[in-house]
């Protein structure tokens, strides 16, 4: 029989993948979002964590830049 | 995110709103029936032109034999543009005891324009004469008189809470092309919006056409007729700019309105000794044009440099505000503002729902003359780099999906994946292992399918 799970899709680059699956390793195994890596670009993770996996994204992406002082 | 965009929407799509009643009490002005041609698609006015001087109506069928297979599409646009503006009238008629569409043209048009096109084009009114004392400005001067007012109105457009008075606009009107703009908050004053962003960095003609479009979908509540002002707004793109009309030519309605118009630097009043005139300046011959053709290439100021500093050349203070939207001041000189674009600066903008191709095209259309005449006028580099910025917010998708695998065959399979790709639902396969994601919204469908299927 067939089965069937809801969740999110996820595309995007290889880095940002790894990045993710980064993040899914330093949780602990009750808070394991990823159901499946389906190939290098595109991840298959639970349905709640589309906003935390943005918000981390976007914490990443803010300590790698640097504003002058004014 | 709801995704708010102002379109500068044609003229004419407001014309096609009008009701029945009111579309034919425009045609009976020769002018309107001007732009209106001007207007139309180029098969329609082809169209229009053969039925010129048609008197019987033409069966559809007649009509569709003249286009070759591949313009059907462009045929069904243009009949449906003039049925929606009422120049094109359907009526059945039997021929041969066999019901057929036909067409013919709206009899005040057609007679209007015929007379238009055999006699000439009369002005409204005759421009006065210019050697009764009159000191009429130059294009020049009025060129300038008419971005300054437009100026001080935008200025007072995104500035509402502070500064003092400029033009004469009514506060309750200012209200009204606030609308959409900026979001009241009673806290933090009132802020620009998504589509007020988007609003500033539009050239000045797209910019006119909304509020216009505001100034009449507002008419009703001033108890102004649109149609009448829509008449009014067209005719008056047919005055030659820089040339004096007679006000006591106007109704009084015209001329309360033409007083708004001078607030907005379309025309601009003055008075003599004994009667006073107006003179139409270049914002509002260019009304009728269709958007895409009009762009009027303004001056420019801003000079990019390689590496992300940019200086733009200008005194104005609504072009510092619009620089700031995404760009870094760093410093102010009487006639330079010296900023610098950067990642935050950025981000700041992409955040407010500005997007990289918007600051691109406001950058080119705005480059100094000395920039832009080189072949890019914005350095590759930077372009390259705000487009890489804001793509770099876009590097994960995800959307709702489901997860199938455990396929009995692969034949359950396949057909599986073609009927969703059939449905557009379909965002990876895996035919090795036999595994597929879907979109959530076929999830349903899915399951009926492989509930029939997998038997």
């Amino acid at each position: 029989m067939v089965n069937a799970i809801k969740g999110v899709f996820i595309t995007c680059d290889i880095p940002m993948a790894q990045f993710i699956v980064n993040m899914n390793n330093s949780m602990p195994s009750s808070q394991k979002f990823i159901i499946h890596v389906l190939d290098s670009t595109h991840l298959f993770v639970q349905p709640h964590v589309e906003q935390m996996i943005r918000s981390a994204v976007a914490e990443f992406r803010d300590q790698n830049s640097y504003e002058k002082p004014t | 995110m709801p995704q708010v965009k102002i379109i500068a929407k044609n003229f004419m799509d407001m014309v096609a709103s009008l009701t029945a009643i009111k579309l034919d009490k425009l045609y009976n002005n020769v002018f309107i029936c001007e732009a209106i041609l001007r207007s139309l698609p180029p098969l329609a006015k082809k169209y229009v032109l053969q039925f010129l001087f048609t008197d019987e109506p033409v069966p559809a069928k007649d009509i569709k034999e003249w286009v070759l297979a591949d313009g059907v599409s462009k045929h069904g646009v243009a009949i449906d543009r003039l049925i929606q503006l009422r120049i094109f009238t359907e009526t059945v008629v039997t021929v041969d005891r066999k019901k057929e569409t036909c067409y013919s043209l709206n009899p005040t048009f057609q007679k209007n324009l015929q007379k238009h096109i055999i006699s000439g084009g009369v002005l409204p009114r005759e421009p006065m004469n210019s050697n009764n004392a009159i000191k009429l400005p130059s294009l020049q001067e009025l060129e300038t008189y008419a971005l300054q007012q437009w100026e001080c109105f935008l200025l007072q457009l995104i500035n509402s809470g502070q500064g003092e008075k400029l033009t004469g606009i009514s506060s309750s009107m200012m209200k009204v092309f606030q609308r959409g703009l900026l979001s009241q908050r009673d806290r933090d004053g009132p802020r620009l919006t998504e589509s007020g962003f988007q609003f500033l960095l539009m050239d000045t003609n797209a910019q006119l056409w909304y509020i216009i479009r505001e100034y009449i979908s507002n008419a009703e509540e001033r108890d102004v007729d649109p149609a009448d002002l829509i008449s009014f707004l067209l005719e008056l793109s047919f005055h030659v700019t820089g040339e004096a009309y007679n006000l006591n030519t106007l109704t009084d309605v015209q001329r309360t309105t033409l007083k708004d118009l001078a607030d907005l630097g379309l025309v601009k009043l003055q008075q003599g000794r004994k009667d006073s005139w107006f003179i139409p300046t270049k914002l509002a011959t260019n009304l009728s044009v269709s958007l895409a053709d009009s762009s009027v290439r303004k001056e420019g100021y801003v000079m990019m440099e390689t590496n992300f500093r940019m200086y733009a050349y200008s005194t104005s203070k609504l072009q510092c505000e619009i620089l700031r939207l995404f760009a870094r001041i760093e410093y102010q000189l009487p006639n330079l503002i010296a900023c610098a674009i950067t990642k935050e600066s950025l981000y700041n903008a992409f955040d407010n729902g500005i997007t990289s191709e918007q600051i691109i095209t406001f950058l080119q259309q705005n480059s100094h003359p000395r920039c832009a005449d080189r072949v890019p006028s914005i350095p590759e580099n930077v372009t390259d780099q705000i487009r890489l910025w804001e793509s770099d917010l876009k590097r994960i998708e995800m959307t709702q999906a489901h997860f199938y695998d455990e396929f009995p065959s692969k034949d359950v399979f396949d057909g599986a994946c073609n009927f969703t790709r059939q449905l557009g639902g379909l965002l990876w396969e895996d035919s090795k292992r036999m595994r597929l994601v879907v979109k959530s919204e076929v999830h349903n469908q899915m399951r009926e399918y492989l509930h029939t299927h997998s038997k």
